[in-house]
């Protein structure tokens, strides 16, 4: 930690003399490498390092940030110079920008890897490509022509967030992930799926995602869905939505709009606004059954800190509560504008990104019955497992999913499977069509994509399964 | 500009890492600076800059490919990770379809308006271009502006064992700005260069607060069949999934709706596509690929036929043709892409519309089967009924549900005017006019 430090300190020493009025330091160190297979040849063998960071900065009311990789100490203070410079000369036509009052601690925190993935041979992580892979090809046997793609990678970083308002946050953090593509061809039909998984973890997470037994699931999924799969049943139906399709219906509907920065209009020019104003808190968005969570505390998440890239501790935020809109996910700047503390929800993709207001772990918070229970109820309706194509606006209104697995329930049953039915519906419409939530909560991981320059960042989303009535399926 | 000492390092990692026993070397440095001011609301949100030097550091050894960066170019880092490369080379498979880099040495041509030294100079004009650009806006109606100017200059050089040594440099400047009339109203405007001559970013200013001024009060439509009008932004997006597809990594990797349609109908016979790499003032030209191949203009879609996949030297030679100098050198990818422009003038695109959309901007593409092809995306920012060739409403909420093929082969008109796209959706470049597509879906949500 002592090389991250120096530099942190002498780069917030080096901006106090230039008169700024805030500053804030966060120096990474990471490594990692990955593999990557296309139809069973290991198509690239990666490894890398990187070491930087970034500094943001208010002069006369300004926000300015600067990152560099280059750690020398003449070429820290020149960009220095010309970072506050621009941004001094930006201040005529600043916003009205100020930061949340909040009180600063030191902590360290280090997310231990049971079984360290650097000491896991490289042969040993092809090996598992190729075991997940030869389960996968046993769909084969069913005269199914299958093309895969496999990526796996793993990455630890070293993190030290200093600020000058006496912040000290130091983390460890590593990461493993696994993404696949699976295309099975019969004849003139084609399946398709990818997915993810992810965790803040060793290589104990890469075991615990039982990638074996996962891909013999998965492409029987698809196969008997090429094969036995029938029409949607049209028009109103009741539909259950399985974790995963509940997971990414909340990240699109349930958790982006209530970033606040969206509501302030920040990200209005790329990303987008929302449907939210700030004085909807007490809304009725759904039925009272709905209650949507962030948390990033959760242990080996994929979204997991303990505290957020402004120095902030981290909790969990509860954004619906019994249907109506709670708590927006606030950085300071979104804070002070609330008259609020910020609730710990700022994040940067890597040392060279301002952090902005970000998701973690979004997810539905589960109810009291089994998935079953929810299956009971349905005189005609589906069920959706998963998705493959799914969309929504850019205020967070407008959503489509395209089902992927997914059965027919008649009477209380699952019966066939179901070819893509199709859900384009209005986000206020979804969460009051929701009148059961179960308990079997899942989380999955994803890649949420937000900020110009565009950041790349893990989360979770999940919950458990839900059942939507009378809704229109195409 | 890539020190002397840098360059030095690079041989020294070449020369160790063939005494090692590597088959194919190939080391990019690369020095960059980006400057960005982002706005909202028309004001300054934050200015940033930021500065990176690093290696890309590719070798093979009996067809076992690795790859690695390094974050410091040190002779101690060298040897790091050539240390690291050995190890983990006795690791890995060999991946039989790998065959080999492109030999050099080369001739590189200079590209027009590549690169212009105003740009790294801009310093705080950049203030003054965003202040005119949101004053611009404002002048044409727009209520509230968000976006951002961002400029960056590139320093590269290539050195591999295929007797390759070559430098390049270019530089960028791009303007995004998305004016606001109301919470429902809204148009969007870009502007990129390489150069400042050529960067008009008053007209992109103008063009999204006229948008957004038209867009007011928007009316919902019945789902159902649509000609579609598009405008550079939003074809754009749909240009880039179909060419970004005819990578061969994607046509193997089940990416990709052109497999095994080589010498195929897939689009209108008006229909034709370039990659063109040396593109004059092209936002993403450069002299050579990631191997060194000098960059050219290839075909891929000629009058509506699917002429060719996109290339690095292995690919093309296990499937026997030429490299179409589009290594990256996993994938191969497109480099500024190009739609040969028509005859029309944008008011006799819009004459010809009985029934139909006028689409300004889209975001969210995505794929229910990328071999099939159907997908959906959805318009954003101002959306337009046209009835009998005029624009009579404002629309909201809608989405285009079809197969991406669809875009092509029911492109019925093209405009005359080209325009150079860059922007948050759409990864590599592209250059197109405005393009009437017939009979595209249209759904909508309960």
């Amino acid at each position: 930690m002592d090389d991250l430090k120096d530099i942190a300190e002498f780069a917030l020493k080096q901006a106090q003399r230039f008169g700024t009025d805030y500053i804030e330091v966060r120096v990474e160190k990471s490594e990692g490498e990955g593999f990557v297979t296309k139809n069973n040849v290991l198509e690239s063998s990666s490894f890398g390092k990187s070491k930087g960071f970034g500094m943001r900065f208010t002069v006369n009311g300004a926000l300015g940030f600067f990152s560099t990789n280059n750690f020398s100490k003449e070429a820290i203070k020149e960009l220095l110079k010309k970072s506050i410079n621009t941004a001094k000369h930006s201040a005529r036509l600043k916003e009205n920008m100020s930061m949340s009052k909040e009180s600063f601690a030191e902590h360290h925190d280090h997310v231990h890897q049971k079984k360290n993935f650097f000491d896991i041979a490289p042969e040993k992580k092809i090996e598992l490509l190729n075991d997940i892979e030869q389960s996968a090809k046993e769909i084969e046997k069913k005269k199914i022509k299958l093309s895969t793609y496999f990526s796996l990678s793993m990455d630890e970083t070293e993190k030290l967030f200093i600020n000058s308002e006496g912040a000290k946050i130091h983390s460890v953090i590593p990461k493993v992930n696994f993404f696949y593509f699976l295309t099975l061809k019969h004849g003139s039909s084609i399946n398709q799926r990818f997915w993810q998984y992810g965790k803040s973890s060793g290589w104990e997470g890469i075991e615990s995602f039982k990638l074996n037994e996962l891909m013999k699931e998965e492409t029987n999924g698809l196969y008997q869905n090429m094969k036995h799969g029938i029409k949607p049943p049209k028009g109103e139906v009741d539909v259950v939505a399985a974790p995963q399709v509940v997971g990414i219906m909340v990240h699109e509907s349930g958790g982006h709009p209530y970033e606040a920065d969206r509501i302030f209009g920040r990200e209005a020019a790329q990303a987008g606004e929302s449907f939210i104003t700030s004085d909807m808190i007490g809304y009725k968005i759904g039925n009272e059954c709905v209650n949507i969570a962030d948390d990033p505390t959760i242990e080996n998440s994929f979204g997991y800190y303990s505290y957020d890239d402004e120095g902030v501790k981290a909790r969990r935020k509860l954004l619906v509560k019994d249907g109506k809109m709670n708590e927006f996910l606030h950085n300071r700047e979104t804070a002070s504008q609330m008259n609020l503390k910020s609730n710990g929800s700022s994040r940067a993709s890597a040392y060279d990104r301002e952090a902005i207001v970000r998701m973690s772990n979004t997810f539905i918070v589960p109810g009291e019955y089994k998935e079953e229970e929810l299956i009971e109820g349905i005189k005609t309706g589906v069920y959706m497992k998963n998705f493959m194509e799914w969309n929504i606006d850019d205020k967070r209104l407008n959503q489509k999913y395209v089902g992927s697995e997914c059965y027919l329930i008649k009477n209380g049953k699952i019966e066939n499977p179901v070819k893509m039915p199709k859900i384009e519906i209005d986000t206020t419409t979804l969460y009051h069509k929701i009148d059961a939530v179960a308990n079997n909560t899942e989380y999955h991981a994803g890649t949420c994509g937000k900020a110009e320059p565009m950041q790349a960042i893990p989360v979770w989303f999940g919950g458990p399964s839900i059942r939507l009535r009378g809704i229109r399926v195409i | 500009m890539i020190s002397d000492n840098s360059k030095l390092i690079a041989h020294y990692m070449k020369k160790r890492l063939l005494e090692k026993g590597a088959d194919d070397v190939i080391i990019e440095i690369g020095e960059q600076e980006n400057n960005q001011i982002k706005f909202s609301n028309n004001k300054i949100s934050t200015t940033k800059t930021w500065v990176e030097l690093g290696a890309g550091i590719f070798a093979t050894f009996k067809k076992k490919i690795i790859t690695t960066n390094l974050n410091e170019i040190s002779k101690e880092s060298a040897d790091r990770a050539v240390k690291n490369i050995i190890l983990l080379e006795k690791a890995i498979k060999p991946n039989e379809n790998f065959y080999g880099i492109a030999q050099g040495p080369f001739k590189y041509k200079k590209i027009k308006d590549l690169y212009d030294q105003k740009i790294k100079n801009l310093g705080e004009k950049s203030i003054e271009i965003v202040e005119s650009g949101i004053n611009e806006a404002l002048k044409e109606g727009a209520v509230r502006n968000g976006g951002l100017l961002e400029t960056t200059t590139n320093y590269n050089y290539l050195l591999t064992s295929g007797n390759v040594e070559a430098t390049d440099q270019s530089s960028n400047i791009h303007f995004s700005i998305r004016s606001f009339t109301d919470k429902d109203a809204s148009g969007h405007g870009v502007a990129s260069s390489n150069t400042i001559k050529n960067f008009d970013y008053k007209e992109a200013a103008r063009h999204a607060a006229n948008i957004a001024v038209m867009a007011k009060n928007p009316k919902r439509i019945s789902a159902g069949a649509y000609d579609l009008i598009f405008e550079p932004l939003p074809l754009a997006n749909m240009l880039e999934v179909i060419t970004s597809s005819a990578s061969v990594f994607s046509v193997e990797a089940g990416l990709s709706p052109l497999a095994g349609k080589i010498g195929k109908q897939i689009g209108n016979k008006i229909v034709t596509i370039y990659d063109e790499g040396n593109l004059q003032n092209g936002l993403a030209s450069s002299k050579f690929d990631d191997e060194g191949v000098p960059t050219r203009k290839t075909t891929v879609v000629d009058k509506g036929i699917l002429k060719t996949y996109l290339h690095n030297t292995s690919t093309a030679r296990r499937y026997r043709v030429k490299t179409t100098a589009n290594a990256g050198l996993i994938s191969p990818n497109p480099s500024n892409i190009v739609l040969k422009p028509g005859n029309y003038k944008k008011e006799e695109l819009f004459k010809s519309v009985k029934k139909g959309l006028y689409i300004t901007n889209l975001w969210y593409t995505r794929f229910q089967n990328y071999v099939t092809g159907d997908f959906s995306t959805i318009p954003r920012d101002g959306i337009f009924l046209i009835e009998n060739g005029k624009i009579t409403n404002s629309v909201k909420e809608i989405r285009i549900s079809d197969n991406i093929l669809n875009i092509i082969k029911n492109m019925a008109l093209i405009g005359k005017v080209p325009k150079q796209i860059s922007s948050w959706e759409i990864d590599t470049h592209v250059k197109t006019p405005y393009a009437v597509v017939k009979n595209i879906k249209i759904t909508k949500p309960e």
